[in-house]
C-alpha cells in the first residue's frame, strides 16, 4: 500500500485498486483462464440420449392426440360426466408433461467431461498444419531481422540527422499503413492477372500460381511484419555510444568484428523484442492467409482456429487449439529471453 | 552526434549501404504506389497492368457504399469504448506499479504487458468465451473490451514512463502545505499528465480503429470499417477498396511527417539546452 496510500488517500486508492484489478482480472487472467477451462472439457451426451429423445417425441405425440380428446369432450354436453372426463384428460396430459420437462432436463443436462480429448483432436494433417505456421513464422522473423538490422543501425549510427529523419519517415509511413492494405497491395501484385505475373508473361512465361501454391502468403507476411523489427533494434542501437565505435575501429576491429562484439551485444534487448513480435504477429496472423489465399492454399493455424469457433462451432476444440498456439508463443518469448539473456523488463518497455 | 562516422566509412561500402536502401524502400513502396495507381483506374477488378485512362469514379462508389459507412460508425463506437476505458485502466495500472512496491510488482507488471505479447486473436477468443459466459454474445461490446485489453498494456506503458520522470517532491510539498489527495491528484498530477492523456488517447483511437485480428475473433456477426474491408478483399474485389488505401495512405503521410518533424524539432531544442 505504501506509496499508493501516502499519494492518493484511501478513496482514490482503492478506485486504482478497483481499475487495475478489473482490467488484470476481468480483461486479461480472467478470459486467459476461462479458454483454457473450455480447452479441458467436452460436452459428453447421456450414453441412451437417442432412446430418451424417441420417447421424448412419442409423448409429444400422446399429449397432441390427449389434446383432441379434450376438445371433443369439451365439445359434449354440459353434464358432470363431461366435467370428470375433461379432469381426467387434463390430469393425463400434465402428467405426461411433466415426464417431458423431466426427460428433456435430462436430454439437455449433457455433463461436462474434463480430459484432453480437444488436445488429443490436433492430429495428422492439423498438427502438420500447426508445424508449417510455426516453422514459417521462424522463416519469416529471421528475414525481417536480416533485412532490418542494416537499415536500423543506418537510422541510428551512420546517416546525417537529416537524412535519418526521410529515412524515418520512409519507415513509419508504411508501418502506419493498416495492415489489410499492405496485403491487399500484395494481392495485386500476386494475384494470377496481377503484376507479376504480367511481367513473366511479357518475357514469354507461363503464370504462377503464387496464391495456390501458398507462396504468397510468405511473401505478403514477410511485407507486412518486417517493420515491426525495424523499431525495436533501432531503439536499442540508437542508446550506444558512438565512442564504443569508433575506439573499437581505432584498435584496428574489422567492420564484422565492431557488429559482432560491439553493435550487437548493445542491441540484443531490441533484436529479443523485434522477434518476440514479428514471430507472434506471424503465427497469430489471421488476416494475411484470409486474403492471400482466398481459399485456396493450405490453411494457417490460425484459420483452423477460426473455423473451429465460426465454422463447426466447437468452441472446446476451438479453444484447444488457440492454447496451443499462445503456449508455442510463449515458449518462443522464453527462447528469445534465454538467447539474448534479456528479461521482461527489457522486453516490454 | 551521429554524423561524424560518414568520413570514417570507406566509399564502397557507402555506395553498397545506399543501394541496399534505395532496393529496401523501393520494395516498401512500390507496392503501395501501385495500389493508389490502381485506385484512379477506370477499370474494375483493380489493375495498373490494364490501364483504361484516369478516372474518379471509384471515389464516388465508396461514398455510396453504405455498409462501408455503417462500418466506419461501428469502428468510431468501438474507439470511443476503448479510449474510455483503456485510459483509466492504464493510468491505474501505471500507478500501481510505479507507487506500489511489493514483491508482486514484477508479476502484476509481466501480466500488464502480456496481452502485447499475445497474438491478438486469442485475446478475441478468450473475450468472446469469457462474455458468452456471463451471457453477453459477440459484438461492438466485446470487439472493444477485447481490444481494450491490449490497448491498455499501450497506455499503461506511456503513462508508466511519463510517471518516471515526474517529481515526486512536487506533490509532497502540496500536501505539506495541507492540501487533500483529490487537490492534489486534481491541480499537480493530472495536469503533469495531460500530454500523455491526450497522446495515449490518441494511440488507443488508431490501435482500434486499425485492429483487425482481434476484433475479427470477437465481434460476432458486427463489423468495423477494417473488418469490411478485409471480406471485400476477400470476396468480390473493387477498386474502392483502392480509394480506401489512397485515403488512409494520404492522413498516414500528413499525420507521420508532423510527428517526425515534431520530433526532429524536439531534439534540436533538447540539443541546444
Amino acid at each position: 500500500m505504501n506509496n499508493l496510500l501516502k499519494s492518493f488517500g484511501p478513496t482514490m486508492t482503492a478506485v486504482i485498486l478497483l481499475l487495475a484489478g478489473t482490467w488484470i482480472i476481468g480483461m486479461i487472467v480472467g478470459p486467459q483462464l476461462i479458454m483454457v477451462e473450455q480447452s479441458l472439457w467436452h460436452n459428453a451426451k447421456a450414453s441412451d440420449a437417442v432412446g430418451v429423445s424417441v420417447r421424448i417425441d412419442k409423448l409429444y405425440n400422446e399429449v397432441d392426440l390427449l389434446g383432441f380428446s379434450k376438445a371433443d369432450a369439451e365439445a359434449m354436453q354440459a353434464s358432470p360426466e363431461r366435467d370428470r372426463k375433461i379432469a381426467g384428460i387434463a390430469a393425463s396430459i400434465a402428467e405426461k408433461k411433466a415426464l417431458i420437462s423431466k426427460l428433456e432436463a435430462h436430454e439437455v443436462k449433457s455433463t461436462r467431461a474434463y480430459s484432453l480429448r480437444n488436445y488429443a483432436m490436433m492430429t495428422g494433417n492439423h498438427i502438420a498444419i500447426f508445424f508449417k505456421t510455426i516453422a514459417a513464422s521462424v522463416a519469416v522473423t529471421l528475414i525481417a531481422f536480416l533485412v532490418c538490422y542494416p537499415i536500423a543501425y543506418t537510422v541510428a549510427k551512420l546517416a546525417t540527422p537529416g537524412k535519418a529523419a526521410l529515412i524515418m519517415l520512409g519507415l513509419i509511413v508504411p508501418y502506419s499503413i493498416n495492415e489489410l492494405l499492405r496485403i491487399f497491395a500484395w494481392l495485386m501484385i500476386l494475384n494470377y492477372n496481377g503484376v507479376v505475373n504480367y511481367l513473366l508473361g511479357l518475357i514469354g512465361f507461363d503464370p504462377v500460381p503464387f496464391l495456390e501454391s501458398g507462396a504468397g502468403v510468405f511473401i505478403a507476411m514477410v511485407y507486412a511484419y518486417i517493420l515491426f523489427m525495424v523499431f525495436p533494434i533501432y531503439n536499442a542501437v540508437e542508446t550506444l555510444d558512438m565512442a564504443q565505435i569508433e575506439a573499437a575501429r581505432d584498435l584496428g576491429a574489422p567492420v564484422w568484428q565492431i557488429h559482432r562484439r560491439v553493435v550487437l551485444p548493445h542491441a540484443k534487448p531490441g533484436i529479443a523484442v523485434g522477434c518476440i513480435m514479428t514471430f507472434m504477429l506471424s503465427a497469430g496472423s489471421y488476416a494475411v492467409p484470409y486474403i492471400m489465399t482466398r481459399g485456396t492454399a493450405a490453411p494457417w493455424f490460425t484459420q483452423l482456429i477460426y473455423n473451429k469457433f465460426f465454422e463447426s462451432d466447437d468452441w472446446n476444440v476451438g479453444s484447444a487449439y488457440a492454447f496451443t498456439l499462445l503456449v508455442a508463443c510463449i515458449m518462443f518469448i522464453f527462447m528469445m529471453m534465454r538467447l539474448f539473456k534479456v528479461g521482461i523488463k527489457d522486453i516490454a518497455k | 552526434m551521429s554524423g561524424p562516422s560518414q568520413t570514417s566509412m570507406g566509399q564502397g561500402s557507402r555506395i553498397v549501404l545506399n543501394v541496399y536502401l534505395g532496393i529496401f524502400f523501393i520494395y516498401m513502396f512500390l507496392p503501395l504506389i501501385l495500389m493508389v495507381a490502381a485506385g484512379f483506374n477506370d477499370f474494375s477488378p483493380p489493375s495498373v497492368t490494364v490501364w483504361r485512362g484516369f478516372t474518379l469514379k471509384w471515389f464516388g462508389v465508396l461514398a455510396a457504399d453504405t455498409r462501408m459507412w455503417q462500418g466506419l460508425i461501428n469502428s468510431l463506437i468501438i474507439a470511443s469504448i476503448v479510449i474510455a476505458v483503456s485510459l483509466p485502466f492504464g493510468l491505474a495500472g501505471a500507478f500501481l506499479i510505479s507507487r506500489f512496491n511489493s514483491r508482486f510488482n514484477g508479476l502484476i507488471y509481466g501480466i500488464m504487458v502480456s496481452p502485447l505479447l499475445t497474438p491478438g486473436i486469442i485475446l478475441g477468443i478468450s473475450t468472446l468465451i469469457f462474455w458468452r459466459n456471463i451471457g453477453v454474445s459477440g459484438g461492438l461490446i466485446t470487439a472493444a473490451i477485447a481490444q481494450a485489453s491490449f490497448i491498455s498494456s499501450y497506455t499503461m506503458l506511456m503513462f508508466m514512463a511519463r510517471l518516471e520522470r515526474q517529481d515526486i517532491t512536487l506533490e509532497e510539498a502540496a500536501m505539506d502545505l495541507g492540501a487533500t489527495h483529490a487537490q492534489v491528484f486534481r491541480r499537480i498530477t493530472l495536469p503533469f499528465l495531460r500530454p500523455t492523456i491526450l497522446t495515449a488517447g490518441f494511440i488507443a483511437l488508431l490501435q482500434s480503429f486499425e485492429n483487425y485480428n482481434t476484433t475479427i475473433f470477437s465481434i460476432g456477426g458486427s463489423s468495423t470499417l477494417v473488418t469490411e474491408i478485409g471480406s471485400r478483399m476477400r470476396f468480390g474485389l473493387s477498386p474502392a477498396i483502392n480509394v480506401i488505401g489512397i485515403i488512409f495512405i494520404v492522413l498516414t503521410i500528413i499525420f507521420a511527417t508532423v510527428y517526425v518533424v515534431f520530433r526532429q524539432k524536439e531534439r534540436a531544442r533538447a540539443a541546444a539546452r
